[in-house]
């Protein structure tokens, strides 16, 4: 069983290596990534949101929406964790007394 | 060649951790190296985006030099691009959120099962229905 994960890893890890191959190289900065949307964000953010921060401006700005849902991702989190958690440490003492 | 190498390398340290959670995840039987696995793979994607936002060159970080009181044109080209950070941001929270209800699971797994190995959870599991239990 261990050597078909390994074969399957090793089957998924050449796959990517191989689509390395057509990225651009590290730190070009005439990538895709660094030309199509990214300079409209980096020469306007100051103005439009008056943050310096360009990150801050467009989790808190830009993205503001997905920040809101990004805090009940944690909010429902930390439910789950609780309900989970839920009277353990009771338990536990009613398991020393008995 | 050894352009190539260089300007490839840091991908391929990727993709290398990669393999390694991947493998964690899916070859260890105890369930919390599972989870640390899982939470290599989570690094590996994190660290794969943000070096997909590196320039070379004099770059600054994606912070706006002299703040609020600049009224200079701001040059594409000064700095590194901000989204992949922005977006890996919101991968981390992802991550913590995942990882905090796994380790609750698990919990609540090994006070059941005094075990937080797989197979033998299972023969437990599978003991406790051939008993009707």
């Amino acid at each position: 069983m261990k050597t078909v994960i390994l074969i399957f890893v090793i089957l998924a890890g050449g796959l990517l290596l191989y689509g390395t191959m057509d990225m651009p190289a590290w730190g070009d900065p005439n990538s895709p990534a660094n030309t199509y949307v990214s300079p409209r964000y980096i020469e306007e953010a100051m103005e439009a949101t008056e943050t310096p921060n360009i990150v801050t401006a467009v989790l808190a700005d830009y993205r503001g929406y997905d920040t809101m849902g990004e805090t009940t991702v944690i909010f429902t989190a930390a439910i789950a964790c609780a309900l989970l958690l839920r009277g353990i440490g009771s338990a536990r003492k009613e398991e020393d007394e008995s | 060649m050894l352009e190539f190498i260089i300007s490839k390398y840091n991908f391929w340290f990727y993709v290398i951790l990669m393999m390694i959670g991947l493998y964690a995840m899916l070859a260890k039987r105890n369930l919390v190296k599972k989870l640390i696995g899982m939470n290599i793979f989570q690094t590996a994607i994190i660290l794969f985006y943000v070096s997909i936002g590196v320039k070379a060159g004099k770059v600054h970080v994606p912070i706006i030099i002299g703040g609020h009181g600049t009224h200079h044109a701001i040059k594409a080209a000064d700095y590194l691009n901000p989204l992949p950070h922005v977006l890996m941001l919101t991968a981390i929270v992802v991550s913590i959120a995942t990882t905090g209800v796994a380790l609750a699971v698990l919990i609540l797994i090994y006070r059941r099962y005094k075990t937080l190995n797989e197979d033998e959870i299972l023969a437990i599991r599978q003991a406790g229905r051939e008993t009707g239990a």
